[in-house]
């Protein structure tokens, strides 16, 4: 077989420097800034870089690192799951209440957590994939919709055990095989850790091996494409938020467990930043695209800054401005630099 | 003539890159005068309407309005030189969620046309005086998205007539309008002229053109081919079009073996007299007929990618009714989109993944994609078809025109396929890859069906065993790939009736 190029435009022989930085710049920029955030905190303080405290990260960011896999997911697809947030405090109510207020099973509890997933990402893809409603707004409305549901079903109280409901106290409490999801360990490593390495295993080689990720792939690239080389774009559209329901379900069911009980909103806060960690992952390696490996460094990234600024004793308060920072660097790093948005 | 027209074209030229988009263009438009200009796709229509409305300069040659030299260096200069431009897409023009009266009124935007506060009365006095002016008949508080396309499209007309244009250019006006709102527009377009504005109308439909113009100029691979005065018959215009001559047939026309499709009762569009179409196996049939005919709409009906509108359809002798792409994919319907860019192409993809993409089940066990399998069917694709670039895991805009064409074709050949659907599928391509795909497209027609579909019927004849022709939806006839001939094409592109025979 001969294989001719034909001088089209593929490889210039010798970029300018400037270019070639820039091109470096995007593909390693992100990664070069978490090395050098990490030995700058390492530097400041001793106890920054040691086996335990990389546990403690990891354990700050695990919850967030699995919800935002699923909107790692939704968003391959062209969607956008703005639901996840609503989902895993949802999600933390009804298995607060499963056992508590019914007395039921810890395997129970989780049964009826991930069902509560799939019931949220039902009604997501009923919206966007019957009904037609763009993402954005769909999952905007799905979100109201569940937070609202999960203060209905609980009277707008947090659920624990002890309370009372109808003048009498409340049958259950959380069995400690459902809190060890939330405290436990195995070999040292806590078990939120572990499922959220196996959650980015599993994620990665779904989007990356399997025939259904280079499908969802393809429809966010360009849907109509996709959809005349035969792929059911509406199938794969509902899969994708059904993925990232399931997603939010897991971090909800280990944000009860670590909780042990059921705070009202507890899951609200992790939309905002599963959504910050999953598009700073379209800036690593300059994938301009979501990406599991590009999620999980989102993650780690958020967990390590706000982590190294704890024990520098900033304020609580400054947190969020240094996130919205760094999802600001990284969204200007994979659509302003990327190479070839030459006019 | 004596008068001196209200704008003359001398000398234009424009190039892009190594292409002449238009070389040497000129005209003239005496006031009151309705010149029509037609050419197919590519011909450089677009390019003079984009140089003429001020979108783009051209790279050389003269624009002067009633004698004098204009510089049209972008909207607004062309706008203030009174040239004035209606474009094709109607909703364009039209800010949706606003009344008609504020529709009619958007110029007033502009900086220095009125003071910071919009006054609704104001507003609707001026927005009556434009109405009254264009004898628009419409509610001034209709929301204009309610409003039919043909209203929609006389709003924008009435809004682009309160700039007293000297030149009117109108691009296919008529591609989103039904026959009464057509009438409309040309008795509209009648009055204007008889007021003494100048119009340039651009269309793809011969009747209009017929009707309504005093000359027809029609434009060819960038230049002026012929300029006819009404009235002229059809098939002249046609000709004149396409650039008359059919090549000699350079492979032997076959009659084909059992059927593949058979569909009967099909309509391009509701309210088009029905067809019927057999395909047999080891034939390719062409579908000639100009832009607009329907060979879109009954390729994306036959693909499931738009509602049946009519009619059965049977594959293989079994009923076929695909729901969806999808579905006529796993029956082994291939289809080509006319639009590769938009339609095919997954920008940063390589190679490699836009080959597997149709039949990524074959290449994955329990789910898992092979890279090894995809590889080989990306190499086989490569080979057969001659795909000049750097490999499989090349990315597909790294391939010119013509090679991304031959990837979009032969995937659907690696692999199951009865029916083999081609939508303008040399569009962009070169010669010699033109060549290419259809040698493999016949080679490979031994065991399935193909159709393929081109405005240009010396594309079609290059591969066809047959060729179909459509007009204004409807079927005029069917020619033999032996004896066509360009007059007897343009006859039928045209709308003539099929005298001669021979189906």
């Amino acid at each position: 077989m001969t294989l001719v190029t034909d001088g089209s435009p593929e490889a210039p022989p010798r970029a300018p420097a400037a270019a070639r930085l820039a091109t470096a710049g995007y593909r390693y920029g992100l990664l070069v800034v978490l090395v050098a955030v990490t030995v700058f905190f390492g530097a400041a303080r001793s106890s920054f870089a040691t086996y335990d405290n990389l546990l403690i990260v990891l354990q700050s960011v695990a919850i967030v690192a699995i919800v935002a896999l699923g909107v790692t997911v939704s968003m391959t697809a062209g969607g956008f799951d703005l639901s996840v947030g609503a989902n895993v405090s949802f999600v933390v109510m009804v298995t607060a209440l499963a056992m508590v207020r019914f007395d039921l099973t810890g395997a129970t509890a989780i049964g009826i957590g991930l069902l509560a997933g799939l019931l949220v990402a039902g009604v997501n893809a009923l919206l966007v994939v019957v009904a037609g409603v763009p993402d954005l707004i769909a999952t905007l409305g799905t979100m109201f919709l569940f937070q609202g549901l999960a203060l209905i079903i609980t009277s707008g109280q947090s659920v624990s055990a002890g309370m009372t409901i109808g003048g009498r106290p409340a049958p259950g409490r959380y069995t400690s095989g459902f809190t060890w999801f939330g405290s436990g360990t195995v070999a040292s490593v806590p078990v939120p850790v572990i499922v959220m390495a196996l959650l980015a295993v599993v994620a990665y080689v779904f989007l990356n091996n399997t025939r259904w990720g280079r499908a969802l792939y393809a429809i966010g690239g360009n849907a109509q494409a996709a959809r005349l080389a035969g792929i059911r774009v509406g199938r794969y559209r509902a899969l994708a938020y059904a993925v990232s329901g399931l997603c939010a379900a897991v971090g909800g069911i280990l944000l009860s467990a670590r909780l042990g009980r059921g705070d009202v909103g507890a899951g609200d806060p992790y939309l905002m930043q599963a959504v910050a960690a999953a598009l700073i992952g379209f800036a690593v390696l300059g994938a301009n695209r979501p990406n599991v490996v590009g999620t999980a460094v989102g993650a780690l990234f958020i967990g390590v800054v706000i982590n190294g600024l704890t024990m520098l004793n900033a304020p609580y308060y400054t947190q969020t401005f240094v996130q919205g920072a760094l999802l600001v660097v990284s969204l200007v790093t994979s659509f302003t630099l990327t190479p070839g948005r030459r006019r | 003539m004596e008068v001196t027209p209200v704008v003359s074209v001398s000398g234009l030229s424009k190039r892009y890159g190594a292409t002449w988009a238009l070389r040497d263009v000129s005209l003239e438009i005496a006031p009151g005068e309705v010149l029509g200009l037609i050419g197919v796709n590519g011909a450089g229509k677009s390019t003079l309407i984009k140089i003429l409305s001020g979108v783009t300069r051209p790279t050389g040659g003269e624009i002067r309005v009633d004698g004098t030299p204009v510089d049209l260096r972008d909207p607004l200069r062309a706008q203030e030189a009174g040239l004035q431009t209606v474009h094709q897409d109607i909703d364009a023009g039209v800010v949706s969620g606003a009344d008609v009266a504020a529709n009619l009124t958007l110029d007033a935007l502009a900086p220095g046309r009125s003071g910071v506060f919009v006054s609704r009365d104001r507003t609707r006095a001026a927005a009556r005086a434009i109405a009254e002016a264009a004898r628009l008949d419409v509610p001034l508080d209709a929301p204009v998205e309610s409003l039919p396309a043909g209203v929609r499209q006389q709003i924008v007309i009435a809004r682009v007539l309160s700039r007293r244009p000297r030149v009117l250019i109108l691009d296919e006006p008529t591609s989103a309008l039904s026959a009464a709102e057509i009438r409309v527009l040309i008795a509209m377009v009648r009055r204007l002229a008889a007021d003494g504005v100048a119009v340039l109308y651009v269309s793809h439909r011969l009747s209009e053109i017929q009707e309504l113009c005093d000359r027809v100029a029609v434009l060819r691979d960038g230049a002026i081919r012929r300029v006819f005065a009404t009235p002229v018959e059809g098939p002249r215009l046609v000709e004149a079009m396409l650039g008359g001559e059919v090549g000699a047939l350079t492979h032997e026309v076959r009659d084909g073996g059992e059927p593949v499709l058979r569909a009967t009762g099909l309509r391009t569009r509701p309210g088009a007299a029905p067809l019927d179409l057999t395909v047999r196996a080891g034939e390719v049939v062409g579908v000639t007929g100009l832009v607009g005919s329907g060979k879109t709409e009954l390729l994306e009906q036959l693909y499931g990618a738009r509602p049946l509108v009519s009619g059965a359809l049977d594959l293989d002798g079994r009923p076929y009714r695909p729901r969806d792409p999808g579905a006529a994919a796993a029956a082994g319907v291939a289809f080509v989109a006319e639009e590769r860019e938009a339609q095919a192409v997954l920008p940063g993809w390589s190679v490699r993944a836009h080959v597997t993409l149709p039949r990524l089940r074959d290449h994955s066990r329990i789910g898992l994609l092979s890279r090894r399998s995809e590889s080989a069917a990306a190499r086989r694709v490569i080979e057969v078809f001659g795909v000049r670039g750097p490999g499989p895991e090349a990315e597909i805009g790294a391939l010119s025109g013509g090679n991304q064409q031959k990837v979009v074709v032969g995937r659907w050949l690696e692999g199951r396929c009865r029916l083999l659907l081609l939508d303008e599928p040399f569009r962009g391509v070169d010669v010699g890859a033109r060549a290419d795909i259809a040698r493999r497209i016949r080679e490979r027609a031994g065991a399935l069906g193909v159709v393929i579909a081109s405005s240009d019927p010396q594309e079609v004849l290059q591969v066809a065993d047959r060729v179909i022709v459509l007009h204004d939806g409807v079927r005029t006839g069917e020619v033999s790939a032996a004896d066509a001939s360009a007059d007897r094409l343009a006859t039928l592109m045209a709308g003539g009736a099929d005298e001669g025979g021979g189906t």
